[in-house]
């Protein structure tokens, strides 16, 4: 494949071309800035130079006129990626970088190789097309399903009438209310819910609270339209709370088992109808269905789940106590209150850590978040500028180990391919646990050859995170740097790796001197308990762990791992800065690196096990070889271990302290199993 | 110029700036309409279409430095006349302005001591 | 004539300016980038949020850049040179730049979007901790100067300037100047990576185009304000007076653009604390200092 161009852009704005059209044209055509997916920090991992090529990032798909799609993206992330590319103000454009799997966007306007000269060469052509047609009177839109909203209408007074048309509301007579929801459709391909599904309970649920809570808002008020949302908050403030202690077991197992995702879903409805009541809760169910009538499966589940919850918060409240229920109904009966007391305003609203009540609003950070790894969907609910609550999933982890079982040398291509940010060190781990089943024995001049090539890695992991937390905390030199190094130790030859130490450690002096910056990331991101912690992060609390200290190969380079106390963002970027300069010596006494490769003959059989110390801690792998047939037993990997050190490292944290915290930890979301 | 005039001549500045974003609006117009897509009005959240409002109570975490903001603004209003007649003045306007001071800073020592001072 | 003139000169700075920002955040230095990046910004859909607050919305930036014009207008170019010379200069540029922070609550308020919303609120947060300061700083100008206007400002400025008389208001202007045009490290409103654009976020098209020619105005006026407070304005040898403070001028704004570059976005709980402990009782020993300083000045040239 080269470099291939289409006929006209396809995100062109629906205009006919003036002499001013085609003068913008051609400033847009100069002026092209990206918005990467999945992430700058992937494409940098290929060696890919956005810069050079004359392509400014953007953190934002608003100030963005070309999306950059870097290798394939799973499945999981395809949704975001539309979402992000309808989100850009036309002209807008679409760049395929080293894959041709993009059917869930338009038709690329240019797709390249992933190779540096093919991409210069491709924004070359992009400017072209922009400049010859910015702007056409015949341009498409961008429909897709995941994108779709549809509006429904509801009655004010009786929030379980839904209905797809305008009419009267057959319990009250009143006019319906129309408001937006969302489409989950059956032209979507089967995962295409994935993205949002792997929030799993907590979004749905919450997103079911939503839309309830706007009918409970304009039940209570009378509205129709949308003039006081604020308003409409404070009822979500209080569905929060009380919801939560009935939602809290069923949004939890789907937070665990995305994958579980339906029966856990019927379960939390399940316990949703047992504190539901009588003909009320039928009749609720029923209209829902009728509502809902030509929709799919996966609509009425929320229909009803929705449903659901809102009668258990009614009762809840009733139950909990007839004054509190019934201040709750007051405050909403009587609508429009322009007056009501704090007391009422307040009334059932989280309490903050300071124990003023507020409203939270659940906000998500990912999975295309500029400062953090493409594919980490974070969600913060956020408490004014202070994070009550962090929820953390993948959105581009492997679907399951199990996918990866297959002959020998197919499992070691699989698993490679596994996390883009640390291709290296997978391989090298299912070699090494190929390898141990088969009894194979690995001749030391290949070990140090993989150990050089493992250690590189490191390196070019380390700079690449460095780059992006960089850019996180708003350090743009640092970023930069970073940046630069990384993409000339990728391209290095031996001599050129030679001129990159002194620079690296120059890059560490600098950092460690930085006014302020010792100041900014001491004391973040601590972590109260490093148990089960790896890589990085343990050493950076003080914890000798480093799968590294128990091979042969280290030992005989004068391996010594690197331990720093502190257990804060600040120890762990100078714990990943000093691996980086000690990494660059193991390179250089273990001579030429070679990638991974080879393997026992396709019959063996047996047991193995290996361990590799990743760029962010150790990974763990335990298979079984039956005559060339691999089968993961086990799979552990360090960013799976740290997803749980989200939350102590965000919650009650003010936003920008979380999101260093996050990032701190050099998570991979591509290394999670969903 | 009197002083009318210049203030009249502030305030036509000011309508000349609200008229230059007009002419951008009226080019970036005559260009045509925004496309009306599935999507693209939502606000940008990283991916996810966030349709949820999220106008709320706010909770500012720096209440406490805004308080004493209110009592340091208010005392400023009476500074600026105070320091365009100091000199004149002279040490009585030390002596009065650094008595009103040193009750304000007081009060910033005793709001500090107090723990107004920090991220409630 | 002279409006005219003061006007394309704060265009002209704006426009260098934008070519440094420019220059700072993708390393190439080109003179044409900010008109592409306009010229491309103005045929681009400017999209409004849907469920907006559309007043809000559309005045944040307009009234931003409202704000850095009006109070470029008081500040003097050179003797003549100025828009309008009000009595109560200094503190019109306080009481203009202070729709700044409005606009930016405007911006963040206005599209219903959750890292706008938190921008907005960020920034009213670092006005709490800047505008003390930055008012106590011009306070000790003031009383050298016995005077509000800017022009006598300058004037009283000719044997030495503000900046070595009193460095200490020097210092704390200049720190509280960076962070009320939101430049880095004080970009917690804007925050490319912690809100994804924050209060920007939501703007595209021409008025996008608005809000970052209202924020290059607004890095000029305030670098102008450095020079005409503590820089001595247009006094200098040889170069005509205008020059001067074009030159001084554009040297503070790069010093404001290049800074940031080098440190990292301090975090909101240390601006506000550094500058609520540190920089208000150190602007507060600056007045007591200057009001000694200027005492014992007319006591000894009365004994002379």
């Amino acid at each position: 494949m080269s470099v291939r161009v289409s006929a006209k852009l396809s995100g062109a704005r629906m205009a006919r071309a003036s002499w001013l059209g085609r003068l913008i044209s051609k400033a847009a055509a100069r002026d092209l800035s990206a918005f990467v997916v999945p992430g700058p920090e992937v494409a940098r991992a290929r060696g890919l130079d956005l810069r050079a090529a004359g392509l400014d990032f953007s953190p934002t798909p608003r100030h963005a006129s070309v999306l950059v799609v870097v290798g394939r993206v799973p499945e999981g992330l395809r949704e975001a990626a539309d979402v992000v590319y309808a989100q850009m103000p036309r002209p807008r454009a679409v760049l395929a970088v080293g894959t041709e799997d993009v059917w869930y966007l338009p038709e690329p306007d240019v797709s390249v190789e992933l190779d540096q000269d093919e991409l210069n060469d491709g924004v070359a052509k992009l400017r072209r097309l922009f400049t010859e047609g910015a702007f056409d009177p015949e341009a498409e839109d961008f429909e897709v399903a995941a994108l779709r909203s549809r509006t429904q209408y509801t009655c004010s007074m009786h929030p379980e009438v839904v209905q797809d048309v305008p009419g009267t509301c057959p319990k009250c007579g009143m006019d319906l209310i129309p408001r937006e929801a969302a489409v989950d459709d059956g032209h979507a391909p089967a995962d295409q819910g994935l993205g949002g599904h792997a929030h799993g309970g907590h979004d749905h649920a919450h997103h079911a609270g939503m839309t309830h809570d706007e009918r409970a808002a304009e039940e209570g008020q009378g509205h129709t339209d949308h003039s006081h949302p604020g308003r409409e908050y404070r009822h979500d403030g209080s569905q929060h709370t009380e919801a939560r202690p009935t939602e809290g077991p069923g949004a939890d197992d789907e937070e665990r088992n995305p994958k579980e995702h339906g029966p856990a879903h019927s379960d939390a409805r399940g316990g949703h109808g047992s504190i539901n009541h009588e003909g009320m809760d039928h009749g609720a169910h029923d209209l829902g269905e009728e509502g809902h009538g030509h929709e799919k499966h996966g609509c009425m589940d929320k229909g009803g789940m929705n449903h659901g919850s809102h009668e258990s918060m009614d009762h809840g409240a009733e139950k909990s106590g007839e004054h509190e229920g019934h201040g709750g109904h007051e405050g909403m009966d009587h609508g429009d209150m322009e007056f009501m007391s704090m007391v009422e305003m307040t009334q059932g609203t989280p309490r903050s850590s300071d124990g003023l009540q507020m409203e939270w609003v659940e906000t998500p950070f990912g999975p295309l978040f500029p400062g953090l790894p493409g594919g980490l969907a974070l969600t913060f609910t956020l408490d004014g500028d202070t994070v009550a609550e962090a929820e953390a999933a993948s959105t581009v982890g492997a679907r399951a180990w199990e996918d990866l079982n297959g002959p020998v040398g197919a499992f070691v291509e699989r698993l490679a391919r596994v996390d883009p940010l640390a291709p290296v060190s997978y391989r090298l781990l299912a070699l090494r646990a190929v390898e141990s089943a088969a009894g194979t024995r690995v001749e030391s001049e290949v070990e140090l050859a993989r150990v050089s090539a493992l250690e590189r890695e490191r390196v070019a992991s380390h700079l690449n995170w460095l780059a992006g937390f960089g850019y996180l905390i708003g350090y743009s030199w640092l970023a930069r740097r970073a940046e630069e190094l990384q993409l000339a130790l990728l391209r290095a030859d031996a001599e050129g790796m030679a001129g990159i130490r002194p620079e690296v450690r120059k890059l560490a002096r600098r950092a460690e001197w930085t006014p302020l910056l010792r100041r900014k990331l001491g004391g973040l991101g601590k972590v109260p308990d490093l148990a089960g912690v790896t890589g990085p992060v343990a050493r950076a609390g003080g914890r000798w762990t480093d799968a590294r200290m128990e091979e042969e190969t280290y030992r005989s380079v004068g391996f010594e791992p690197v331990v720093v106390e502190g257990n804060d963002a600040l120890a762990r970027m100078r714990v990943r800065l000093m691996e980086t300069e000690r990494s660059l010596d193991l390179v250089e006494k273990a001579g030429p690196s070679a990638m991974p490769s080879g393997g026992p003959e396709d019959s063996a059989s047996g047991r193995g096990r290996a361990v590799v110390e990743t760029p962010r801690g150790s990974a763990t792998l335990v298979l079984t070889l039956n005559a060339g047939e691999a089968t993961v037993a086990e799979l552990e990997t360090p960013s799976t271990r740290h997803m749980g050190l989200v939350k102590p490292v965000t919650e009650q944290r003010e936003l920008g302290d979380a999101l260093a915290g996050v990032a701190s930890l050099d998570l991979s979301p591509w290394e999670i199993a969903r | 110029m009197s002083a009318l005039a210049q203030y009249a001549l502030l305030l036509a500045l000011a309508a000349g700036v609200v008229g230059l974003a007009l002419s951008l609006h009226g080019i970036s117009r005559s260009l045509g309409k925004p496309r009306e897509e599935e999507g693209k009005d939502v606000p940008a959240t990283a991916g996810k279409l966030h349709r949820d409002p999220v106008w709320a109570r706010y909770h500012v975490r720096y209440y406490g430095y805004a308080l004493l903001f209110l009592a340091f603004d208010m005392e400023m209003a009476f500074m600026y006349p105070w320091a365009v007649v100091y000199k004149e003045l002279g040490l009585v306007a030390l002596l009065d302005m650094g008595v009103f001071l040193a009750i304000l800073f007081l009060g910033l020592l005793y709001g500090w001591s107090q723990g107004a001072l920090r991220r409630q | 004539m002279t409006t005219v003139l003061v006007i394309v000169a704060l265009l002209v700075g704006a426009y260098l300016v934008a070519v440094l920002e420019s220059w700072t955040s993708t390393g190439r230095l080109s003179f044409a980038s900010p008109l592409l990046a306009g010229l491309a910004l103005v045929g681009r859909e400017s999209l409004v949020p849907r469920k907006s607050d559309r007043i809000f919305f559309e005045v944040g930036p307009v009234l931003l850049l409202v704000s850095a014009v009006l109070a470029a207008a008081v500040l003097p170019l050179s003797p003549g040179l100025i828009i309008t010379d009000l009595t109560t200069g200094a503190l019109f540029v306080n009481a203009a730049l202070a729709y700044v922070m409005v606009a930016l609550l405007m911006a963040g308020w206005g599209p219903d979007g959750a890292y706008a919303m938190v921008g907005g609120f960020r920034f009213l947060g670092q006005l709490v901790g800047y505008s003390m300061p930055i008012v106590m700083a011009i306070v000790g100008v003031a009383m050298r100067a016995e005077s509000l206007v800017t022009t006598q400002i300058v004037e009283s400025q000719v044997t030495l300037p503000n900046a070595v008389y009193q460095p200490v208001g020097f210092m704390i202007f200049f720190v509280a100047a960076m962070a009320v045009c939101f430049l880095p490290p004080f970009d917690l409103p804007t925050a490319p990576g912690e809100l994804a654009g924050g209060v920007m976020a939501e703007y595209t098209g021409w008025r996008l185009a608005v809000m970052r020619l209202a924020r290059a105005v607004l890095v000029v006026t305030l670098a102008a304000s450095v020079t005409v407070f503590y820089l001595g304005g247009w006094n200098g040898p040889v170069l005509p007076p205008w020059a001067w403070t074009a030159v001084k001028t554009l040297a503070v704004a790069a010093v404001m653009l290049v800074a940031g570059r080098y440190v990292p976005r301090l975090r909101e709980e240390h601006l506000l604390a550094w500058y609520w402990k540190f920089a208000i009782p150190l602007a507060l020993l600056n007045i007591l200092y200057v009001g000694i300083v200027l005492i014992a000045g007319s006591s000894s040239s009365m004994s002379m």
